[in-house]
């Protein structure tokens, strides 16, 4: 008994101990250290906009929309891209709300207090409309086939032209006569799947290369040019070394890099 | 499995072999309690006041009863520690440095998750990083146990290493001391260089809080709706009823019968900034590799980009896990006078690391025929969860490596693993860790097998088994038979009652209880089967698609891994107490050789077999038959 309870005293002290040196002296010190030789990193290697005012930071993603802009991996960080809620989808290669997609019911409130318009909603898109959505943004031929037949795209299209969305995913996963995409050219893996974190900042260069001549298209310049940008150093790493890891194009650098072209 | 893949595995074991001496002969001295090395300037001094300060004499020597008493009185006073800073996070002071977020206190079922994962080494996480924990949690609270956890296993398997080479002896070592020196001399140093070199990668190291950067580029998302008490908001809608199998249900007249579904309320939200991340991370993702601990700074671990800038942060992440466990073979060759013994066993581990590498990797480069079919290109391989700086073969190679050893950080989420790519980690851990292993774990559950081989071989030609000099009796093989069920048992046991019950989180809509899957058909019983492995072989990574963070799962995963590291070391150690009793007997003719291409090739089979006979058919319903209906266009 006496062993105990001397045993229980040490250990409180061991704890409390253990808890100023490696949790107390240990991180400031690298706190310290890190600030003085790599302040920029520590600092979250952030990238300053023309007011001083950060626009971002070069290890992290950002979601981009516009087709004047490279667009980055689809992310399941959050609602995209959300530095704050980083993660992958954790979706298993069958499951079906990955390849088909899944929609959902929400409610919008409407133009009267308290009433709502409920409708249909896409909730997870899936590789199929990714795979879709790729082709159509970058100009490459595909065939949507129903029951093993090619169908016409208006079937699933609106009046304005567009793509109905959840038409599509319901069309996906009907197990009767199932929907599916078949594009002309291979599409990359990196374009249409996930990342681990969400916030992946890099794009594989023959992503970057397909999406190319829509961003010259919409910038008005030429396809050289942002060609040009992508090979840049700056954006596009190579293997660490020579050997290690793979090589990548940074989105947002990129993106950064051809608005300061524009704005010359 | 292309050349620049290679190249990378060649370059890895390479490192890893050329350290593994030098670092074992350091290693040698830091667990000799005279042992003296070249940071003796700076750390003895903080020695002697640690010994002082706790009141603990560094001369004497304990045997294995008092070892394992201070080992679990001091698990439990650290254990309790971190429970009590996780439900006061948001009542300690300086909240304005330590938790800038406000981030409110940790819920009571996680926080016992959290305190029973830290204090096993396992770093489970039912949570969320960066969402959950405030900066003084993830400092002190978490950051402890990545040290101490580990000064803990190193100095198990000291123990029991000392077990073996003495003889006739008592004692066994002093807790104490191994848990001093090895955070001091081991632990600290590397740490301290490692972390810097971290930074200089891109790695974050402050106390700011998150900054916000204004987006180029800003997009309309929905968010649901979120009352005065920040509740979701929902409203209700009539459908008709369905039963289980979906079908509509109608009453005696053929009226459809309609019931009120809820139906979320959403608003529209701009997007146009970015928070983005910050805090002590260097620090910390330093012991959380060497020390095999595996606890993520963040939600997504060393796939997020800070925590894993480049592919050189991401080599060296990797090379620290197997650091200390392949050091630790050298030490245990040096200490039992047999140094081929020591390398049989490293290679042992090297051979079941190999094989997992180049399963992993082929059937993740072979990626999925259900993106094939959609004309994503096959040549990329599976790159759904996986990062572009990594790719494929760095992918494979992490997730083996944290599996091999109980480290459990990702660096790609092994829940969008092709069904064979992620069953290789799920085995890993299955098998016990023991390829390199956790820090200390690693080597002494390996020792486990190599008696159990020694016992098998003993058998075979049928004589008494000897073990470097020492009879194998009864209670030792009951110890050891022991480890081996006390596995089998939690991961089994707890899967199988986790499968027909629902262990899981309401859903918010239907209100009724789930079992937390992410993924239906065979891969939601694989993230099942998953989470009681890591959590009993104390490793941490997740096929995290399973919504953990639910008063079911919280507590049965809480209390697996305090089996899975508890009923397993106190075994050990009275192992390690017996064997360090007996007296040596002179090796003769009949003594089977514990070094050279048959040991280690016996086992390897030991270790497959013992896995295999346990393990396969709960793998068949998982990751070997979703395999197939993959290879079938089987989706669910």
């Amino acid at each position: 008994m006496k062993t105990i309870i001397k045993e229980i005293t040490t250990s409180v002290l061991a704890t409390l101990l253990f808890a100023i040196v490696c949790c107390g002296i240990y991180p400031v010190l690298i706190w310290g250290a890190s600030q003085l030789l790599f302040s920029h990193q520590a600092n979250g290697s952030l990238i300053e906009g023309s007011d001083h005012k950060p626009v971002g930071s070069e290890w992290l993603g950002q979601n981009f929309t516009s087709a004047k802009y490279f667009q980055p991996r689809p992310s399941s960080a959050g609602t995209g891209y959300d530095a704050a809620s980083s993660g992958g989808s954790n979706l298993g290669p069958t499951s079906k709300k990955f390849i088909n997609g899944t929609t959902k019911t929400i409610a919008l409130p409407g133009k009267e207090a308290g009433k709502y318009e409920i409708s249909d909603v896409v909730d997870f898109d899936g590789i199929k409309l990714r795979v879709l959505g790729y082709c159509d943004a970058n100009n490459i031929a595909y065939e949507l086939i129903q029951d093993g037949k090619p169908v016409d795209q208006k079937t699933f299209k609106n009046e304005k032209g567009e793509y109905d969305q959840v038409k599509l995913i319901t069309a996906f996963n009907d197990d009767a006569k199932p929907l599916t995409v078949k594009p002309a050219s291979l599409i990359p893996g990196d374009a249409v799947t996930g990342s681990a974190s969400g916030l992946d900042p890099h794009i594989s260069v023959k992503n970057a290369l397909l999406q190319a001549p829509r961003v010259a298209k919409e910038r008005k310049i030429s396809v050289d040019v942002v060609k040009a940008e992508i090979t840049n150093t700056k954006v596009t790493a190579g293997p660490q070394f020579g050997i290690l890891g793979e090589s990548g194009v940074n989105v947002l650098i990129l993106n950064l890099a051809l608005d300061k072209l524009a704005a010359k | 499995m292309n050349t620049s893949g290679w190249i990378q595995l060649i370059l890895f074991v390479g490192v890893l072999l050329a350290i593994t001496k030098p670092l074992g002969l350091y290693l040698c001295k830091v667990l000799d309690a005279d042992g003296k090395t070249f940071l003796d300037p700076v750390f003895k001094p903080l020695e002697r006041l640690t010994y002082k300060l706790i009141g603990v004499d560094a001369k004497k020597e304990h045997d294995w009863k008092v070892y394992t008493i201070s080992m679990l009185l001091f698990s439990l006073v650290g254990m309790l520690f971190t429970y009590a800073i996780l439900r006061l996070q948001a009542a300690l002071p300086f909240q304005s440095l330590f938790n800038p977020q406000k981030l409110p206190a940790v819920g009571e079922h996680l926080a016992f998750n959290t305190a029973a994962s830290f204090t096993t080494n396992t770093n489970w996480q039912s949570y969320s990083g960066e969402g959950t924990m405030s900066y003084f949690s993830q400092m002190v609270a978490l950051a402890i146990h990545n040290f101490t956890s580990a000064a803990v296993g190193i100095g198990i398997a000291a123990a029991l290493v000392r077990g073996i080479a003495r003889h006739s002896a008592k004692t066994i070592g002093n807790f104490w001391v191994d848990l001093t020196r090895v955070t001091y001399y081991l632990l600290l140093p590397i740490c301290i260089v490692f972390a810097i070199v971290l930074v200089s990668q891109g790695m974050i190291q402050n106390f700011k809080p998150f900054d916000s950067a204004t987006l180029k580029d800003p997009f309309t998302a929905q968010e649901q709706q979120k009352d005065g008490s920040s509740n979701p908001v929902f409203t209700t809608k009539q459908v008709q009823k369905t039963d289980e199998k979906n079908n509509p249900v109608t009453d005696a007249q053929g009226k459809p019968v309609m019931v009120a579904q809820s139906i979320p309320v959403m608003v529209d939200k701009k997007v146009d900034t970015q928070s983005i991340v910050q805090g002590p991370m260097a620090s910390q993702v330093a012991i959380k590799m060497l020390g095999t601990n595996g606890g993520g700074y963040t939600n997504a671990n060393a796939a997020q980009p800070f925590e894993n800038p480049t592919p050189l942060s991401n080599f060296l992440q990797m090379l620290s896990i197997f650091a200390i466990p392949s050091a630790l073979t050298f030490y245990l060759g040096r200490m039992v006078k047999n140094q081929k013994h020591g390398w049989a066993v490293w290679a042992a581990m090297f051979a079941l690391f190999f094989g997992g590498v180049m399963v992993a990797w082929h059937y993740e480069a072979a990626g999925n025929p259900n993106l094939a079919a959609l004309g994503v290109d096959p040549a990329d391989g599976n790159m759904e969860g996986k990062e572009v700086r990594f790719g494929i073969f760095n992918s494979a190679l992490f997730a083996t490596i944290t599996t091999d050893a109980s480290c459990g950080a990702v660096n790609s989420m092994h829940d969008s693993f092709t069904p064979i790519g992620g069953l290789i980690p799920m085995l890993n851990i299955q098998l016990g860790e023991v390829v390199f292993g956790g820090v200390g774990a690693g080597l002494y559950g390996m020792l486990i097998y190599v008696i159990i081989a020694v016992f098998i071989a003993g058998l075979m030609v049928g004589r008494t088994p000897e073990y470097l000099g020492k009879k194998i009796e009864p209670y030792d093989m009951k110890m050891a038979s022991f480890v081996i069920l006390i596995l089998a048992f939690s991961i089994l046991g707890f899967s199988a009652w986790a499968s027909v019950t629902k262990m899981g989180a309401p859903d918010p809509i239907t209100q009724q209880l789930t079992d937390g899957t992410n993924n239906n058909g065979p891969h939601g019983f694989s993230e099942i089967l998953y989470a009681y492995s890591s959590c009993t072989g104390n490793n941490g990574s997740a096929f995290a698609g399973l919504t953990a963070n639910a008063p079911g799962y919280d507590t049965t995963l809480g209390f697996a891994t305090l089996f899975g590291r508890f009923a397993m070391i106190v075994p050990i150690l009275a192992l390690a107490g017996s064997l360090a009793r007996k007296k040596l007997v002179a090796s003769s003719a009949g003594t089977f050789p514990v070094s050279g291409t048959l040991f280690t090739c016996l086992v390897v089979g030991t270790v497959l077999l013992v896995g295999a006979l346990t393990f396969v058919p709960a793998l068949v319903l998982g990751p070997v038959v979703e395999h197939f209906l993959m290879h079938g266009g089987k989706l669910f």
